[in-house]
């Protein structure tokens, strides 16, 4: 492995802007790190430079640990986004500036200088100033002289934002051409998809100081395992969905057998959508009928929007205009050949139908604030916390007034305080898969406590966890409590089931996070690892609400009210996920 | 063409009025004042001009004049980088505060500043009886209080040339020269100094004019002593309440062709830094300072 990175973390005042990342780049891979303005990715790639002290973690390059070798040790080739050329020295001594350091005697240097030069495709520039030279060669200028002292690994911080569209693209091909040559283990940082896909080996996607998923860029593009990366790359209809056992359905219709449908969250890419004149002549799966809404011309794609009706799809985020009564809106964008098949006019009635779907493996499908009067879910909606987590997940938040006789499909929130947990009981035992118990007001959690009651709820909490820590710039711990007086040998296997649960984790959710096992009383320990932080959230796992001690629940919900709780239960849990 | 060649379209209008104003003003204030003083200096012959200058109290004042404002300029230059490397990469708290001092010598009127620095600096002033017990130095009316003076008067032109030059040198070039691998001396020798030393050069040049000259402040911290502690501008003070206007007049020629010469150096070596910098023009472009926090380091 060229690149390893092992929890990684950063904090600025507290808060953290690269979150246990752990990532592994093997020799000769180009990795791209996709992500939008303040997510992390420069101040990761600037760990891995050494020019930002990391707070936790580690970092190896070739097998050797660096986490505190200072920068200029590393042995890496770092090119900046403004190109930071030394503006007093000709192109020649800029290049040669890591030689010169280094002692390297002068006709070597000449010749690697030489070498440099041809590489990059500037020969006979050395005597220049990098004020006479454009934009595009100065970048080409800093990549030769970052590559001049033969570094490890090529780190480049959006080499192409100053640059002008037709500049990048060829600067593109020329870097892409260069790291092939050399075999060099690169990692590029950028907010431009395009350029992701034009470059990368793999893509890792980061988001809020999380590594939210890192692959192929096909995979990535037809099988993102969160909403944000199906977003983010490339455009998607985010639709709530049903699980049935034949399939995904989308109408929110009630089944026979009155079992409580569950809910799943399905992407269907604009070009994977059909339309035709009606129903018979839909050759993938008929989705609903809807009206034509918009048509944009583009040349090579024709972008259409089209209104389903309102028994149809139920988007995961109601649209801007917030009507979800009048049906969702669905982003469509056809090929040439597709416009000849059928052309469609504004205002033409068109059946839909869905060639591919791809079901996300998120465990949190949507939120529904149930309260016993609509001011008091007004309220809840509002509340920071789940307000936050509706619009960072893009998920919608419904309400429910009064009693039911089943727990509301996706997750249901209630307010902490006083009969939380009477309300919590009662949605459990009564088909809830989670629950989300939000404190009124307060800020948003930055540490956040994960624990399971039992082992068979393990698998079904981290996925919650994970899902949930994508959006919540906090920090994770997993707390394995045992009884004190349990012998030697089965606290060692305690630990490594822990430490199991943790790569698990890492492997299927992406989430990396403290693993700790302590002995004594599951009440206290919670509670002490709960109060040691301001801003501290717990996530429960069971699988058998039955056991829970209803009493010490009681006493955890209600006596911290500004505390917020996710209780996941694993007996009604997702079975694994599939598309 | 030749009309329109120097009457370029120009957002301010009146092209005719302002530049007659322009005019007018350079000469009446400075161009005529200093021809008269050329002129008064002619009325003398050869021997009688070389008499004044190279009188023996002349040279003494000019050595201290110079001796002391290029001490001055040089320790200014040293302690200005280091106040203005502080105001511009850390973040404490009262920077304001300090940025804002650094503006009160040019403020202050020159005799305040001079009378300021005379009782504290005085055999019996606060400082002086401290320096004559502890090294038994004394600064008051001695060429060292001159020095001193003079750093105050000077301090404000070091700094406030440094402090945008420090501004625009950007950390990304620090950075880079780091993971090229150079020690933090050789990034502070190579890529912050000569980035930086045009504007200190300038600096220095401003404070040594501007200690040349300096006459309020001196005048009350030096004891003027002839031969030993009287500055060249007090020494045309006393040619002219002597009523030796001729004499007053070929001293201060002397002054004039010195400052002239620092004003042709501080243009020299501008013009040579803009063209070093800037470059032709040719895509030339000047990039735009990245806005990063500056007190990754600092501030922890």
């Amino acid at each position: 492995m060229s690149i390893v990175l092992d929890q990684v973390t950063k904090r600025y005042q507290g808060a953290p802007v690269v979150n246990d990342v752990s990532l592994h780049v093997g020799q000769g891979e180009f990795l791209v790190l996709l992500g939008p303005s303040g997510s992390g990715k420069s101040t990761l790639l600037r760990a891995i430079a050494g020019l930002t002290e990391i707070d936790h973690g580690r970092v190896a390059l070739h097998g050797r640990d660096v986490t505190h070798v200072n920068s200029r040790e590393r042995h890496v080739g770092f090119v900046f986004q403004h190109y930071a050329l030394f503006r007093h020295m000709t192109i020649g001594e800029n290049i040669e500036f890591a030689l010169r350091v280094r002692k390297v005697k002068s006709a070597d240097r000449r010749a690697r200088r030489k070498e440099l030069l041809k590489l990059v495709a500037l020969e006979g520039m050395d005597d220049r100033l990098p004020a006479q030279l454009s934009g595009g060669q100065q970048q080409r200028v800093a990549v030769a002289r970052a590559l001049a002292h033969r570094p490890q690994v090529l780190l480049m911080d959006e080499p192409f934002g100053a640059l002008d569209a037709k500049i990048r693209e060829e600067l593109r091909r020329t870097i892409r051409q260069i790291q092939r040559e050399l075999d060099m283990t690169t990692i590029l940082v950028t907010h431009d998809q395009e350029e992701a896909f034009a470059l990368a080996d793999r893509i890792g996607v980061m988001h809020q100081g999380r590594l939210l998923e890192c692959g192929k860029p096909d995979d990535l593009y037809t099988r993102p395992a969160t909403r944000f990366v199906s977003t983010f790359l490339g455009a998607a209809n985010l639709l709530l969905g049903y699980r049935t056992p034949r399939g995904v359905r989308f109408s929110s219709a009630p089944m026979a057998g009155g079992e409580v449908p569950r809910e799943v969250v399905a992407i269907l890419r604009p070009e994977e959508v059909e339309l035709c004149a009606d129903e018979l002549a839909v050759k993938s799966n008929f989705v609903s009928y809807g009206q034509v809404e918009e048509v944009l011309f583009g040349g090579a794609v024709e972008r259409l929007r089209v209104r389903m009706a309102p028994d149809g799809p139920v988007p995961v985020a109601p649209g801007r205009d917030g009507s979800t009564d009048r049906g969702s809106l669905l982003e469509v964008s056809r090929t040439l050949p597709e416009q000849r098949d059928f052309p469609v006019a504004v205002g033409q009635r068109v059946a839909v139908g869905a060639r591919t779907i791809h079901v996300l493996p998120t465990p949190i499908s949507s939120f529904t604030a149930v309260a016993a009067d609509a001011a008091a879910a007004r309220a809840l909606c509002d509340s920071p916390l789940l307000s936050a987590l509706g619009a960072r997940m893009q998920t919608r938040v419904a309400t429910r007034i009064g009693r039911f006789e089943r727990a509301p499909p996706g997750m249901p929130a209630i307010a902490t305080g006083p009969g939380c947990a009477q309300a919590a009981e009662w949605h459990l035992t009564h088909g809830a898969v989670q629950l989300l118990c939000v404190p009124p007001t307060g800020p948003l959690p930055n540490h956040v406590v994960i624990h399971t009651l039992d082992a068979e709820s393990r698998r079904a909490t981290l996925a919650v966890a994970a899902s949930l820590l994508r959006h919540v710039a906090a920090e994770a711990i997993y707390l394995g409590i045992q009884p004190g007086t349990s012998a030697e040998t089965e606290r060692g296997a305690h630990l490594r089931n822990l430490l199991d649960a943790r790569s698990a984790a890492l492997a299927d959710h992406g989430l990396d996070m403290r693993t700790e096992l302590r002995p004594g009383s599951v009440a206290e320990e919670l509670e002490k690892e709960l109060a040691a932080y301001e801003r501290s959230m717990l996530v429960l796992g069971t699988s058998n609400p039955g056991a829970i001690h209803w009493d010490w629940l009681k006493s955890l919900l209600e006596g911290t009210p500004e505390r917020a709780v996710l209780i996941v239960n694993s007996a009604r849990a997702e079975p694994a996920a599939d598309s | 063409m030749a009309a329109s060649w120097f009457r370029q379209p120009s957002i301010l209008p009146g092209f005719g009025l302002t530049l007659g104003f322009t005019t007018f003003f350079l000469s009446a204030l400075v161009l005529l004042p200093l021809a008269a003083l050329i002129f008064k200096t002619t009325s003398l012959t050869w021997s009688e001009f070389l008499d004044v200058v190279l009188d023996e109290r002349a040279l003494a004042s000019y050595r201290l004049s110079f001796g002391a404002a290029f001490i001055a300029a040089a320790v200014n230059a040293f302690f200005g980088f280091i106040v203005a490397w502080s105001l511009v990469r850390y973040e404490f708290p009262g920077r304001r505060l300090v940025d804002a001092l650094i503006d009160l010598p040019f403020a202050l009127p020159t005799a305040v500043s001079g009378i300021a620095l005379a009782t504290v600096f005085a055999p019996t002033g606060w400082l002086g009886v401290r320096l004559q017990e502890l090294f038994g130095i004394q600064v008051a009316y001695t060429w060292l209080g001159v020095v001193v003076a003079l750093i105050l008067i000077g301090l404000p032109f070091v700094v406030r040339s440094v402090q945008p030059a420090l501004v625009e040198a950007q950390r990304d070039l620090e950075e880079a020269a780091e993971t090229l691998g150079a020690s933090p001396f050789t990034v502070f020798r190579r890529i912050i100094l000569p980035a930086v030393l045009p504007a200190l050069v300038t600096g220095f040049t401003m404070a040594f004019a501007r200690g040349v000259g300096e006459y309020g402040s001196v005048v009350f911290i030096s004891g003027n002593l002839p031969l030993k502690t009287e500055i060249t501008p007090l020494l045309i003070v006393i040619k002219l309440e002597q009523f030796d206007y001729n004499g007053a007049a070929a001293l201060g020629f002397m002054m004039l062709l010195v400052s002239f010469l620092m004003l042709l150096a501080i243009n020299l070596v501008q013009s040579w830094s803009r063209r070093r910098y800037v470059g032709t023009g040719d895509g030339g472009r000047r990039v735009e300072r990245r806005a990063r926090p500056r007190n990754l380091k600092a501030g922890a």
